[in-house]
């Protein structure tokens, strides 16, 4: 528990007095587990190969080495924060526990139906992702709420008696409970828990309207069935690492990453594991967002490029974009998730020509193996990478980590056979437009997250990270208008930062639909007071102490007959006039993002939503190490090499981007060489180096 | 010109094809999202276009098939009406004649001329279905009309906006003549919105490349998916395939009309004619030469190559013919609102029918082929508002050579979502009292067909009206390679403990607490019923899906009892 430290959050240690602090993030990804560890505004990163098989094991030999090698005691771990992929890919693997559903009488088939679209409307071969729960585990009671929560039929209490036989039955691990209007009256479902137990029914029982209490049978239904199925893996899981943090003698309490890009506790990721699907991304985003930041910018297009897909997300004054409309393993999964869009655009993306005679880029992949053709294991058709090569954007002799023989010889070879001579073009030529194409693949998904979202990127920076964002990052920012690019200096660990940055959050919600003029301010002010004292709950439960907590208030409103709803802040004080307030901001809001509003119009109350925030303090990280750096930006400079951009040769410096200085500043053509990735800077534009090894690009146009 | 004759290079071919392509999805996007009504933003029954200088077709985003051919007859009207020289920046022609490029009433487009300084670029249009444009019945999609005139408000293509100034006098019109006019005046402003975000894109591209480059891009970007289309269609095997199927009836007592097509490869070039189909009908199926071409271009696109980006080009190579005044070429005044919904489908059906004979791994079995349209419509007892409550139903999707074919889904021609019982409930005063899927319904087959659904609705407090229209309630969907027919539809009105059999196509007067119960058609099965792997026929049983009986008759396996 707190012990009053100036952090204030979740420390149970028993360190007093001037004892150093180190907080720790530690993010599992497929191949490696980062570990981050600030101390005394120090950043420490760690990297250790990824345990699929048991990611704890990864997580604690992680720890273990960044203490070791950081040289801090572990008892002075008082962060402990964790991005995971366990929930995310016990979803795509199906790889969880044996789950069944009960519903109300007549409605077992809604989960399987859906909501009736096919999920590809041209591929005949297309299929819908299986029902979670298959239908001859999916049981009904009588039972029936009307659309105001109030009672119409009884639970039937033979019944639920013979659902908790047949569930004795079937043998299942976990049970999701979702009934018909139960986000309106939790009563039936509760009632239908106790007597299930009152049998003997010992399965984990999920409930519906404590996983989403909000209207749309399915979308509800199906996020309780995920949360059911998935709550064993997570227990386990989450119940393994918090033991041996505890074993090891870290005196922080574990938190973990939710999709929503807010840590909750351990406690509250056993029960509620369907809010972690995209705990890691959404990290990432977070830590995205935290570079953007320090460099003074709040509106933040993300690029995270690899070898084999590119995600982009939107950062909007400071905070990821979280939406309720994401999609898991082809589940529309409806509880808030900070938004990706993931494209298969990568490095190792290969170039073809189709039958129409268009070039083309991706979607297949050479991956890891064999690879871009210059990673000389047997790769043999062109790709991204490949492309860069020979342009004199990476350097043969210096590729990646150097221990990769590059031959420009078999790369330029493939390009001119398989791309250059059928379209009668040259190889360069070839080269080039083999990235015009990857970058106007990569424009459709940036311009989806940002203008089909209502966003000009025109007022954004992009922070390009990954191993090829920064290749392509200030091309693409020309091609959007977007004026400024971040790159990160410890890009590869972004993730891991961002759980450093990360505030604890609580999404509380409840569906209640109803005219907003027939609504009496009192009930409404019960709502959020329910909600506040729940939040209050769950972020002490957490270790955050009262002057840490902040609860913002808002409503989902709609006119009457439209089916999407507005979310608009609503007073804490809730008096006579208040409810004219929301209104008038609910027209005010619609006239913004509609263009049209009508304020003789009914409007129509849809959910009410409290936000519960705990604050964690930013850690001060200090400004880079200047050790190592020169101290004039010319003696960064490794050589000149000739680099093409569009059609023409130019002599581009080449900078060691560990030898930039703090505030040295240079134009492009340029060429960037890090540990981690290698940034293009074209000619027209000009960068600097910001204190904390920040390259920040003007983009010229 | 690069050296091979083509206009531009095969790079600014594969950008400027990403750049209009995204441009139709930025449209689309802006459509839902300023959309006023449920149909736009929740059953995204709406698509944008963009078209050249000459009313060709570039990119399309459509959610709905039926939207997918049918949008270049729209600009031909429009551009046939108001020929380039009469046409300013800022003028915008609306319509939704069926006769004059609409499909039918309810989905109304608008055409945006975009021009650059005079030179007129190309054009934006949009299809939005709308809730209500008037007619004999609320909703729109009356089971009983026999004339045009009683569907609706029918506007030729007229300038609804002229100079960016929108026609009061037109708009007002318009306006009055359907039942709910703020949603529609919403919409219609939603789909303005739409157009524009094309216009302000477009100079934008036409800036970049120059207006030539432009053109001779654009015109390459159609060029490309012509070569791609006659590649793909060269590699089918020459010959004349014909089928025929029938709609059950047209809710005038004309029954079996036969839909009929002889579809003919001969090298790279598709030839379709629909000789022998039904003369038009009195009753509302009757579907126009645009929602034919729909059809027929979403049959031609789904056994070639989806991935062929849709445009002018991708349909060159495919010539269609028709007899006049058909249930496939209809002529004024015949009702037509179940042509885009009914009719539309069984096309499609023939058309797949047809191929089945040539590429049988490319083809489903017969689907639902039926949108089973159900509308209510009263005064709500809660509100004392009027309200019409519109929706579709799923139905079983073909088996196919992959595998079975998908249960309860929206099949070919549509592809909306549902209304959650919950939000039905909410909105409306009705009740869904049961939601499942229907055993057995799915054709037997080495691939078993995908099933139907059963939806009861009831009346809650009120009286209400009620149409239902809808179709495969006598002849069933057919099986493919060998595989079973599936089940036909049937739809009962539950009253006082009894059940009784509706028509498929009908309007009737409900009481509360009546109960509308509709059974949609499972689809055919692909293949031996015999050659499916007795452990699918097993988990069948054991998850309802078929019963013991059609184990053993449909599949010959013989099993215990459901368990394991």
């Amino acid at each position: 528990m707190s012990n009053g430290t100036d952090d204030g959050v979740g420390e149970r240690g028993t360190h007093t007095g001037d004892g150093e602090r180190v907080r720790v993030g530690i993010d599992v990804g497929g191949t490696f587990t980062d570990v981050v560890a600030i101390r005394d505004g120090a950043v420490h990163v760690e990297k250790t190969p990824s345990t699929p098989d048991a990611p704890d094991d990864g997580v604690i030999d992680g720890l273990e080495r960044s203490a070791r090698r950081a040289g801090y005691p572990i008892d002075r771990v008082t962060t402990l924060a964790h991005g995971t992929t366990v929930a995310t890919n016990a979803v795509l693997e199906r790889d969880w526990a044996e789950t069944a559903l009960v519903t109300t009488a007549g409605f077992r088939d809604a989960l399987e139906i859906g909501r009736q679209a096919r999920p590809d409307v041209y591929d005949f071969t297309a299929e819908k992702p299986a029902p979670v729960v298959p239908r001859d585990r999916r049981f009904e009671v009588e039972e029936r709420l009307d659309e105001r929560g109030r009672v119409e039929t009884p639970l039937s209490d033979d019944d639920v008696r013979a659902v908790a036989g047949d569930l004795a039955d079937a043998g299942v691990e976990s049970v999701a409970v979702s009934l018909l209007f139960s986000f309106e009256n939790p009563d039936h479902e509760r009632r239908l828990a106790e007597r299930l137990r009152e049998e003997g029914v010992e399965a984990s029982i999920s409930l519906s309207s404590d996983v989403l209490p909000e209207i749309r049978e399915y979308e509800r239904t199906l996020a309780t069935a995920l949360n059911a199925a998935l709550k064993p893996v997570m227990d386990r899981y989450v119940g393994r690492l918090d033991a041996r943090a505890d074993d090891l003698g870290v005196p922080a309490d574990l938190r973990i990453m939710a999709s929503s890009g807010g840590l909750i506790g351990a406690e509250r990721a056993r029960t509620a594991p369907v809010r972690t699907l995209l705990s890691g991304p959404a990290a990432g985003v977070q830590g995205a967002a935290h570079v953007a930041e320090r460099a003074g910018v709040d509106d933040v297009i993300t690029m995270d490029m690899g070898g084999t897909s590119c995600d982009v997300s939107v950062v909007r004054d400071g905070d990821p974009i979280v939406s309720s409309e994401v999609e898991v393993g082809a589940y529309p999964v409806r509880v808030p998730m900070v938004e990706i869009h993931t494209i298969g655009a990568g490095g190792g993306s290969i170039a073809w020509i189709d039958d129409g005679g268009a070039l083309r880029v991706g979607p297949r992949s050479a991956g890891a193996e064999p690879g871009p053709i210059c990673y000389g294991r047997g790769g043999t058709e062109p790709t991204v990478t490949d492309a860069h090569l020979l342009l004199g954007r990476l350097d043969p002799d210096s590729m990646l980590s150097g221990d990769l023989s590059a031959d420009a010889d078999a790369v330029a070879n493939a390009v001119r056979d398989r791309i250059a001579d059928p379209l009668g073009m040259g190889v360069e030529e070839a080269a080039e437009g083999i990235l015009n194409v990857a970058n106007a693949n990569m424009e459709r998904a940036l311009r989806v997250v940002s203008v089909e979202r209502g966003h000009d990127p025109r007022g954004f920076a992009l922070v390009a990270f990954g191993g090829a964002g920064p290749l392509h990052a200030v091309g693409l920012a020309a091609e959007l208008d977007v004026p400024r690019v971040l790159v990160p200096r410890a890009a590869g660990v972004l993730s891991a930062l961002g759980l450093l940055v990360t505030d604890h959050v609580h999404e509380l919600s409840t569906s209640m639909v109803r005219p907003l003029d027939g609504i009496d301010a009192t009930t409404l002010a019960e709502a959020y007071a329910d909600f506040e004292r729940e939040g209050r709950e769950r972020l002490a439960a957490e270790g955050i102490s009262d002057d840490r907590m902040s609860f913002q208030r808002s409503a989902d409103l709609r006119y009457v007959g439209q089916s999407f709803d507005l979310r608009v802040p609503v007073p804490a004080d809730l008096d006579g006039d208040a409810l004219d307030t929301v209104a008038e901001r609910f027209h005010a809001h619609h006239e913004r993002r509609y263009g049209h509003a009508s304020s003789d119009e009914p409007v129509e109350l849809a959910a009410v939503r409290l936000r519960a925030v705990g604050r964690v303090p930013s850690p001060d990280l200090r400004a880079v190490d200047p050790v190592g750096a020169s101290d004039r930006i010319d003696d960064a400079i490794v050589e000149e090499r000739p680099v093409v951009f569009d059609g023409r040769t130019h002599d581009a410096r080449v900078y060691d981007r560990a030898q930039l200085p703090p505030a040295g500043s240079f134009d492009g053509p340029a060429i960037v060489e890090g540990e981690e990735s290698t940034v293009v800077l074209p000619p027209e534009t000009s960068a600097t180096v910001d204190p904390y090894g920040t390259i920040d690009v003007e983009v010229g146009r | 010109m690069t050296d091979d004759g083509r206009p531009v290079d095969p790079v600014t071919l594969e950008v400027v094809r990403n750049a209009t392509a995204a441009i139709s999805e930025e449209m689309n996007a802006a459509l839902i999202r300023t959309g006023y009504s449920p149909n736009i933003k929740e059953r995204r029954d709406c698509s944008c276009a963009l078209f050249d200088a000459d009313g060709r077709m570039v990119s399309q985003a459509e959610n709905m098939p039926v939207h997918l051919g049918a949008m270049p007859f729209s600009v031909e009207a429009a551009i046939d009406r108001f020929p380039p020289e009469t046409l300013r920046p800022g003028d915008a022609v609306l319509l939704n004649d069926p006769f004059h490029g609409g499909a039918h009433l309810p989905d109304l487009t608008l055409v945006t001329p975009v021009f650059r300084d005079d030179v007129l670029l190309g054009f934006a249009a949009n299809r939005a279905h709308h809730a209500d444009v008037g007619g004999s019945r609320a909703g729109s999609v009356a089971a009983d009309s026999t004339e045009i005139y009683q569907e609706g408000v029918r506007i030729p293509p007229v300038k609804l906006y002229r100079g960016g100034e929108i026609d009061d006098d037109l708009a007002r019109t318009i306006l009055a003549n359907v039942r709910t006019p703020d949603e529609r005046r919403g919409d219609l402003r939603a789909q303005r919105a739409a157009n524009e975000t094309a216009v302000r894109r477009l100079r934008e591209l036409a800036d970049e490349y120059g207006v030539e480059t432009f053109a001779d891009a654009i015109r390459e970007v159609q060029d490309y998916s012509e070569r791609r289309m006659r590649t793909e269609i060269d590699r089918l095997p020459d010959g004349t395939y014909t089928f025929e199927d029938v709609l059950d009836d047209d809710g005038r007592g004309n029954e079996e009309l036969p839909i009929r097509a002889a579809v003919e490869i001969d090298g790279d070039d598709v030839r379709v004619d629909f000789a022998g189909t039904a003369p038009q009908t009195a009753g509302p199926v009757n579907a126009v030469f645009a929602v034919t071409a729909s059809a027929t271009y979403y049959v031609v696109r789904c056994v070639t190559d989806p991935e062929i980006p849709p445009n002018d080009g991708c349909y060159r190579p495919v010539e269609i013919d028709t007899p006049t005044a058909s249930l496939v070429d209809a002529s004024p005044p015949a009702a037509v609102v179940g042509g885009n919904l009914e009719a539309s489908q069984r096309i499609t059906d023939v058309l797949l029918g047809a191929f089945a004979k040539v590429v049988p791994d490319r083809v489903v079995a017969g689907s639902q082929g039926t949108m089973n349209n159900v509308t209510f419509g009263g005064v709500d007892p809660r509100t004392d508002r009027p309200y019409a409550f519109y929706e579709t139903q799923a139905g079983g999707f073909g088996g196919r050579a992959s595998g079975d074919g998908m249960d309860a889904v929206h099949v070919h021609m549509s592809n909306t979502m549902n209304t959650p019982a919950e939000v039905l409930q909410t909105a409306y005063p009705l009740a869904v009292d049961r939601y499942e899927l229907r055993m057995d319904s799915g054709g037997a087959g080495e691939h078993r067909g995908g099933m139907g659904l059963r939806r009861d609705i009831t009346v809650r407090g009120h009286e209400a009206t009620f149409s239902l229209l809808a179709d495969r309630r006598t002849r069933p969907p057919y099986g493919v390679a060998g595989g079973e027919d599936g089940s036909p539809g049937a739809d009962y009105l539950l009253r006082d403990g009894e059940a009784r059999r509706l028509p498929q196509k009908t309007t009737l007067d409900l009481s509360d607490g009546d109960t509308v119960s509709v059974r949609t058609p499972g689809a055919g099965g692909y293949g031996d019923p015999e050659e499916r792997d007795p452990e699918a026929v097993r988990r069948d049983v054991q998850s309802g899906k078929i019963s013991l009986e059609s184990a053993i008759e449909d599949y010959g396996v013989e099993l215990d009892d459901r368990s394991p």
